[in-house]
Order: structure tokens, then sequence, then C-alpha cells
């Protein structure tokens, strides 16, 4: 058992009556937990414990039910900010979070440490495992340097992974999910613009106008609040809601309209927007004179872009531009625009996404009730604030390879970001990435599979920290198991919630042991560290001793807050609202400006001008940056998200891959893979039905999937959910790697992957 | 028996619905079935039109634990129960022959079969697993002590399903919902169900409407 004390909270909300003694709870639910054949198993060790999901890293909270060690439900926690939609409403979890009940007790999962020996991944204890792991990392650093080896930790229920691979270990080359692989024009547009990378997630509750904007949020949601939050503002505010997608999806099935745009042209479609807000001066003439810059240069964008003109490019009637632009404005400033990955993922998506979020300051809705929020983080400690040792940061003066080298002097992302995804593999060809250290994710279906899988063949070491086999740590030299987050203390630091004036911090102990021989991510990087303490004779990489486990480390962080991971979730809900803050913080803030023009932004600047783009918005077409269909490739490829899955980590999961198959009538088929769905006018044409197997094939790469007809698919624009097939944690492999079809296809401003494919398919196998 | 109105039935709301499935993935865990056994709760999507005009309804539907309880008057061993105090539908297993009777007489597909042959479904989380809720007294599932609530309720992420005595959703349900119930407009006054908005009645018919639901493919065979 953990060393989470029985709860004395009995069961909480699930008891329908009042709650009776916390003895008479546990009994009861021992007695509800009879066998199949009847008989009770009363005596069993029942107790309750709380988390936070981690399964897509947004924190909703979870309550666990364990009885001997094992956990036999998991289910929301009420009122919780990421889970909920605010006060006195309902905690829910996601068919994904609600699978980390079964990713804990997964035999498929990794369960010992292994190390590889004569070519073969070999079981082996975990001091041996470190010791290995040290003596590597010292000798790679002898021979390749520790700067060209790439930390590719992907998020992680602790926040030392930067101290070790960074300031300890040296190295500048970091990728993440986020800027790279996520929605990087959505992330360094708002920062630039002045309203953070938050700008992609509006203040719900209180809005009365909301653009899902590329988003499908009531099935693809960052924390459940966001599809809580927009039934509420419908519901209890009548709100009006927008859906801007090329695909009919849930989101746009519950939308008041739904605007069925051409793929890749939202750029457009934003520009027209704000050309009929500004002609017909709807907009907020207060917040653009006093709070926002280079007001000229968008009027100018904006006048070049008449909603007849945007008509031709989206497919949009000028009428329904005309209403969605009056109704947005004049709902505003309680009107918000959701935006993540859909306008993100695309060659042309830096000016999608400054465009769409230009519209912000021309209605001046920032940061005021229904608007975009300008969310702020709790005053959590930092590493440094807690740490008593000193240390010396040893990556602190070294330039990432892609700014350093002549060799990527042709990228202008090297003027923003350290890195780009698709550049990785041209990297170790170049001899300036040999190793890499990967944390639960798999960067071999994130864009560029093919010259990706080859790279980690040929780096010289390949450290894998995951909870599945998959595509790296198959290949990997060091598998280290992880715990999952049930497994382990957590604690989440949120920011946007359903909360929109408190900042917030969740948690919760493990609520069962590490199952098999794993370990949580915290215990394995201080195992790491001891052991490069001991190879190196480097007292530095004794940081962590100053803590004797993670509760501990957490409790430092909470220390701020006059907080302890114990406080925070040993009553009836696992979170605390800890400060509160309030709208408009501009007003007061000398320094803020709305930029619609980013021309005094140096380092973007010069990307712009190698890039061949503007500094204010402007509207670029498709195929400027990235595919263009073509009679050989007359499809448009995109890969989307499912609520059953996240960044493929639950994949190997068979209840949610059931479901999955039964999401698109297809469970009757033996197969479990993800579905290419096309319109019936691409299908029939090509002979192609549902369930029949199917072959994509791009220019530069091909693969196989089952074929899904269906009228929610935009004729000519084909999708397939990302994350399966060749290196994903399916035991099978079954479906296809959507990024076999990609080669380096990106936004050049940030180096974004683009998923923008231009494809064929036909019938698989010629029968 | 007591009357109807204290009897618990199901509550389900198409507009809040979001076809993520939590329901029917939070049922198989709670009660420890398998991923290949059939759901006791399911979620199907009812599409129809041509893009752009499309139209595409997510529903969740379980037993109906049916005031008139077609499954437990043709069951010939008396496995099944239509529980005197809250009217839920609960099937011994030691009594269950396999017989699939059951299976036909259910208007919804809610009996499904196991690879044992015995029936089981939905007990509104009166007992855990096949066959749970049989053994457990026959006070009303509200009055029981620290009696959980069905987890498909807990875990609706868009708060579409309900469940609890007859009188009490009825309550909750807008005047629309509780009127179609009464008058047996839907499921035959099986499970409360809001009408679907913005919609053309085509769909909202099949909401539940015995007609169009069709013997699903785990019905008896």
């Amino acid at each position: 058992m953990s060393n989470q004390a029985q709860s004395s909270s009995g069961l909480t909300r699930r008891t329908l009556l009042k709650a009776g003694s916390a003895a008479a709870g546990a009994v009861a639910l021992g007695g509800c937990l009879s066998s199949d054949d009847g008989t009770d198993s009363g005596g069993a060790d029942v107790s309750k414990a709380f988390s936070n999901c981690w399964m897509c890293s947004h924190n909703c909270g979870q309550e666990v039910t364990v009885v001997d060690g094992s956990v036999v439900n998991i289910t929301g926690v009420d009122g919780h900010p990421r889970g909920s939609a605010g006060p006195g409403t309902e905690g829910t979890l996601c068919p994904k979070g609600l699978a980390q009940q079964d990713k804990t007790h997964d035999p498929k999962r990794v369960k010992e440490p292994h190390i590889r020996k004569d070519g073969e991944l070999q079981k082996v204890s975990w001091d041996e495992a470190f010791e290995y792991t040290a003596d590597r990392l010292v000798s790679f650093a002898d021979e390749y340097g520790a700067e060209t080896f790439l930390d590719a930790t992907s998020w992680a229920e602790t926040s030392i992974f930067r101290t070790i691979w960074r300031d300890l270990y040296g190295s500048p080359e970091r990728i993440s999910r986020g800027i790279h692989v996520c929605a990087g024009p959505t992330f360094v547009t708002g920062g630039m613009m002045g309203v953070g990378s938050n700008n992609r997630v509006p203040d719900y509750q209180n809005s009365d106008y909301i653009i899902a904007w590329g988003r499908n949020q009531l099935n693809s949601f960052a924390g459940q609040f966001e599809a809580k939050g927009t039934l509420e503002a419908i519901e209890n505010r009548g709100a009006t809601l927008v859906t801007i997608d090329p695909q009919h999806t849930i989101t746009a099935e519950k939308s008041d309209k739904w605007l069925p745009i051409e793929p890749r042209t939202d750029g457009a479609l934003a520009l027209a927007m704000a050309n009929v807000i500004i002609e017909e001066e709807l907009y907020d003439e207060d917040f653009v004179e006093n709070y926002t810059y280079g007001f000229d240069a968008y009027r100018e964008a904006a006048a070049d872009m008449p909603p007849e003109d945007a008509a031709e490019i989206t497919g949009i009637p000028a009428e329904d531009i005309r209403e969605v632009a009056r109704g947005f404005a004049e709902a505003a400033p309680r009107a918000g625009i959701s935006v993540w990955t859909g306008t993100a993922q695309m060659g042309n998506g830096w000016k999608a996404t400054q465009n769409i979020t230009a519209l912000n300051g021309l209605v001046g809705n920032i940061d005021r009730p229904g608007g975009l929020r300008l969310w702020e983080y709790p005053g959590t400690a930092s590493f440094g604030q807690v740490c008593e040792q000193d240390y010396t940061n040893r990556a602190e003066f070294r330039e990432p390879a892609l700014k350093k080298y002549d060799e990527y002097s042709d990228y202008p992302v090297r003027h923003i970001e350290g890195i780009a995804h698709n550049l990785v593999p041209e990297m170790v060809d170049n001899g300036h990435i040999n190793g890499i250290v990967v944390h639960h994710d798999d960067p071999l279906k994130d864009g560029n599979a093919d010259e990706w899988v080859e790279a980690i063949e040929e780096m010289a070491l390949v450290i894998s920290i995951d909870a599945y086999w998959n595509g790296v740590s198959r290949n990997a030299d060091i598998v280290l198991p992880e715990a999952t987050s049930l497994e382990k203390d957590t604690l989440g630091t949120g920011n946007w919630s359903a909360y929109p004036k408190h900042k917030w911090v969740t948690g919760g102990k493990a609520a069962v042991e590490p199952q098999w021989n794993t370990k949580p991510d915290f215990d394995i990087l201080t195992g790491i560290a001891s052991a490069m303490a001991e190879k190196t004779d480097n007292d530095d990489w004794r940081i962590f001793e100053q803590w004797d486990s993670h509760e501990e480390f957490i409790d430092d962080q909470l220390s701020t807050l006059d907080l302890t991971l114990e406080e925070l979730s040993s009553g009836e809900k696992n979170y605390e609202l800890v400060e509160e803050y309030d709208y408009e913080k501009w007003k007061d803030n000398d320094n803020f400006v709305f930029r619609f023009d980013l021309d005094q932004v140096g380092s973007f600047a010069q990307a712009a001008e190698e890039a061949g783009m503007d500094t204010a918005p402007e509207w670029i077409p498709p195929g400027t940056y990235g595919d263009s269909t073509s009679d050989e490739y007359p499809l448009e490829f995109y890969d989307v998200r499912s609520v059953f899955f996240s960044h493929g980590s639950n994949q190997p999961h068979e209840r949610l891959r059931d479901h999955f198959a039964k999401r698109n009538d297809l469970n009757e088929e033996d197969y479990r893979g993800n579905y290419l769905h096309l319109n019936p006018k691409d299908a029939e044409p090509r002979g192609i039905e549902t369930g029949d197997m199917v072959q994509v094939e791009s220019e530069s790469g091909s693969g196989e999937l089952m074929a899904h007809v269906t009228e929610n698919a935009r004729p000519g624009f084909v999708t397939a959910e990302y994350g399966f097939g060749e290196t994903s944690a399916t035991p099978d492999g079954e479906g296809m790697n959507t990024m076999t079809l990609h080669d380096k296809q990106m936004d050049p401003i940030t180096g974004q992957v683009d998923r923008h494919i231009a494809v064929d398919v036909k019938p698989a196998g010629g029968d | 028996m007591a009357v109807e109105s204290e009897h618990w039935v199901f509550y389900f709301d198409p507009n809040r619905c979001i076809g993520c499935h939590a329901c029917s993935v939070s049922c198989k865990q709670f009660h420890g079935r398998g991923s290949d056994t059939d759901d006791w709760r399911t979620v199907t999507h009812h599409q129809k039109g041509t893009y752009p005009d499309v139209e595409d309804v997510p529903l969740s539907m379980s037993c109906m634990h049916c005031h008139d309880a077609p499954c437990e008057k043709v069951c010939p061993t008396n496995a099944i129960e239509k529980r005197e105090s809250d009217g839920i539908v609960t099937i011994n297993r030691d009594d269950c022959i396999g017989c699939k009777y059951c299976g036909w007489a259910c208007p919804f597909g809610a009996p499904v079969y196991g690879d044992d042959g015995l029936m089981s479904k939905c007990n509104m989380c009166l007992g855990r697993g096949p066959g749970g809720g049989a053994d457990v007294e026959d006070t009303p599932k509200h009055e029981l002590e620290d009696q959980v609530e069905p987890n498909c309720v807990s875990d609706c992420v868009g708060e579409a399903i309900k469940a609890g005595p007859q009188k009490e959703i009825i309550e909750e349900a807008s005047q629309a919902a509780a009127e179609r119930f009464r008058s047996g407009a839907v499921a035959n006054g099986r499970v409360i169900v809001e009408p679907l908005q913005d919609s053309t009645s085509a769909v909202d018919g099949s909401v539940g409407g015995t007609k169009e639901v069709t013997t699903p493919y785990n019905a008896g065979d």
C-alpha cells in the first residue's frame, strides 16, 4: 500500500444521501465490491486518494478508489478548476483520463529497467541501470560533448528535468511539445503581440460569444472546464457558439453557426472580419487608440480583404463573414476566441494566428470578463528559490547548434527558436546532435517520421523514460520504466481554469505503490544524479540530496502558499484557490501594449524578412510554405486528435481502442488502428467504402489504414487520428503513423510542424 | 410495490451530450468488465444529411429499468427481478440459464451475454460487476446507506445523464421533457429525454424512441 492514509472523507459526492460515518462508508463500499459470484469482499482494505490527470497534462482532478492496493475506480473532483465548470458543479474525467486506471495496472507496461548489452535490451536492477546511465553520459560528454545531447522530455510530474539536463549535464538543446509540434505560431505570436501564449483560452463561462476557431473543444479539450464552460455559457448566458472548421465536429454540431472553411484560409477570414469591424466602426476605439501599436498597418491589410474577396478564398459566403464579424464585435468585450493547434499546424500558420489574435486587440476584449483572459500562475516557489545549494549552470552560455552553425542559415526559425522538430535528423547527420533523452513521448510520430526513425538509430546514446514500449524505447540503449501519475506524488500549478479570478494549485499523494519495478520520474532523475555524483566526483549532482522524497520537494514548492501536499489532498477535494487577481491588468501597466505590427520585435522582423513576409497582419495563401495539392496528389491531408487518446501514451488501452472503433461504427472489424475519414465524393470515384483498407500516399511517403467514409468530412480534405502505426505504443503497431507522409514542411518562423500534406488515396492491396 | 414515481429512472439530455463515451468507459471500469465484452451503456452517433448540411447527434443509452420490464416478464426462471422498492432491474446469475429470451424481449438491447452464456446488464450501480445488485436488500437505492451514484452519471462530462427516483428527476427536467415523458411519447415512458434543440423532428424522434431503435448486435442471437 502507499503511504496514503485511508481517507476519512468517506465517499464524498458519490454518496447520494448525506454521508454516513467514515467507517460506515468504507464498509459499505467494501460491501459494494462483491465479486462475480456474489460473495462479499468485506474486510478489503479500501481507501480513497486524490491525483490530477497527466494523460494530456491538463490536471483535471481525480478521485481514486483503491482496494487492496489496486485502483478500482477513478472519477472527477467536484468544483475542480480544470475538471469542472467551477464552484458547485461536478468534476469529471474524459475517457483518456479514466484510462489512467487501466494504464496503472496494464500488463503491457515496461516493468523493469533495461540496458542494451550485446545488442539486446536486457533487464537489470535499478542500481545497475543508474550506474550504466551515468557511465554512458560521462563517456558521451567526453566523446561528443554534452551540448550535443538533446533533451526531448515532454510534460512531467516533476519540474527537475530542466535542472538535470540543462543546468547540470549542460545541454542547450531542448525540444518540447508546445512550440515545436503543438501550436508554435499560436504560442509565439501571443507572446510577441502582448497577450502571452495563453491567447488561446478565453474566459468561457462569462462569454456571450465564443468562436471555436479550428478547435473541437467539446471533444478535444485542455481540461474539461473548456467543454463544460462552453456548455454553461450557452445554457446560462444564452451565448452564441460559432465553429470555424473544415470538418463537421461535435463542436460544430452544437454551434449556432458552423463555418465550413476551406483549409488553411483562416488568415483571410480573420482579415475580412477585421475589414467589416473597422469599416462599420464596431471596434473599440479607446483600446485601439490608447493601448495598441501598429493599427495603421493592420487597417491597410484589412482594407485589402473585403468579405467578397475572402468568400472566394475561404468558401464562406460574404454575408456569413459579416454576420460573425458583427456578432463578435457587438458582443465584445464578452467575446472570446478559442484557438490552438488547428490554425497553427500549417505552413502559413504564423499569419493565420497573428490575424486571428489581432481581432482581440481590435474589439478590446483583452483581459475582460468573457473575453481573452490574461491568466496567471500561482506563486509557488521555483527550483532556484527552494534550492539551498549552489551549482554551476553548465548550459547557460551555450548556444544551440541551430543558431551557432552556418549549415542552418537558410532556416528563418533560427532567429526565434533554438531547434525545430523537423530539422533534428539533419542535425544528427551534421554531428550537432548525437544523443537524446525522451520522456513520455514519441517524437517519431510528431513529424518527418522516416528521417527521425533513422536518426534515432544513428544516435550514439538514446535514453527512454517511459511507461510503454514504443519506437524510442524499443530502440533505446537505456530504458527506465516510469510510474504512472497514480503511483506518484503530484503537484499541478495551473492558470487558465473555471475560476477566472483565482490562481490555483492541485495535487495528490500516490494512490498506489509503483506497480512492478517502476519508479516515479522524480526518483529516476535523482537516481541518475546520484550515480553522476559518484562517477564524476562533482558535488553539483548532489543537489537533490537535500530532499528525501518528491513530497518534500513539493512541500518546498508549496511553502510560499503556506500549504503542504498533505493539506492539499486530505479533505473533500484536492485543489486550493490561492490568490485572487482582477481583470484589466493592462490599465495599471505602463508597459502594456498590444502589437498589431511586430516590426519592433527584432528577432521576428529578421525571420520574417528572410521568410519573405511582412511584420504586420497580411494574407499568405496556402502553399507559400509547405504543400500544394496537384493532379498527382489532389487531396489535402491533415491529422487530428480523438477524445480517447492523448499523444499515443494511452493508445495501448483496449477499452479506449474498442470505444474508438465504436465511435466510428467499425467495432465489428478486427482492426483497431486509426481511420482515414473521407467524404463520399472522394471515396466513390476511388472505389472506397467504409471498412476498406486504403493506401495514402504523399510525395515523400505512404501508409495503410482503414477508411471511414463520412459526410462529416469535407470533400477534398481527408483526416486521420495521429499517433498510431509504426513506432507507436500499441503492441501490434496497427494503423498508420501519419507522419510517414511528412517531410520537412513547417511554419518558417517557429519551425512548428506543418501537418497539411498533399496526398492521394487508393484501395490498398489492389483487391 | 412502491409507486412508479419512486422508481429510479435515467434522464438524458442530447443537447449536453458531447459524444465522448466517458459514460461507457467508466461503466466498464467500475464493473470490472473486459474490453471485449458488450457495453451496458452504449453511445451511438446518428448522422444524416450531406456535407455541409450535416447533423450528427450522439445518444447514450443503457437499460431503462422499464416500468413494464419486458425482460422480467419473459424470464422462465425468474432470474430477473424488478425491485419493488426502487424499480431497479437486477439479474441473479445463479438462476440465469442463458436462454436469451430477455435479449429478444428488450427493445433496447440492454441485456448482453458473456462468454459464460449468462445475461448481464446495467444495475444502476446498485452493485458491482455482472449480477451485482441482485443480493442487495430491497430498500430503495436512495435510502441505502452510502449508495453510490451510477458511475455513468458521475462521469458524464457534459452532465447529460441523470438518475434517481422519477419524481425527483422529473422536477429537474424541462417542462417539455416532463410532458413528453408523461405522455409516453419517448420510449414508452421509460427514460426522460430532453427535446433536441435546433434540430429536425426526424432526428429528434429517434432519441430513445422504440420504433427507430433497432435490436443491436449484442441482443440475443
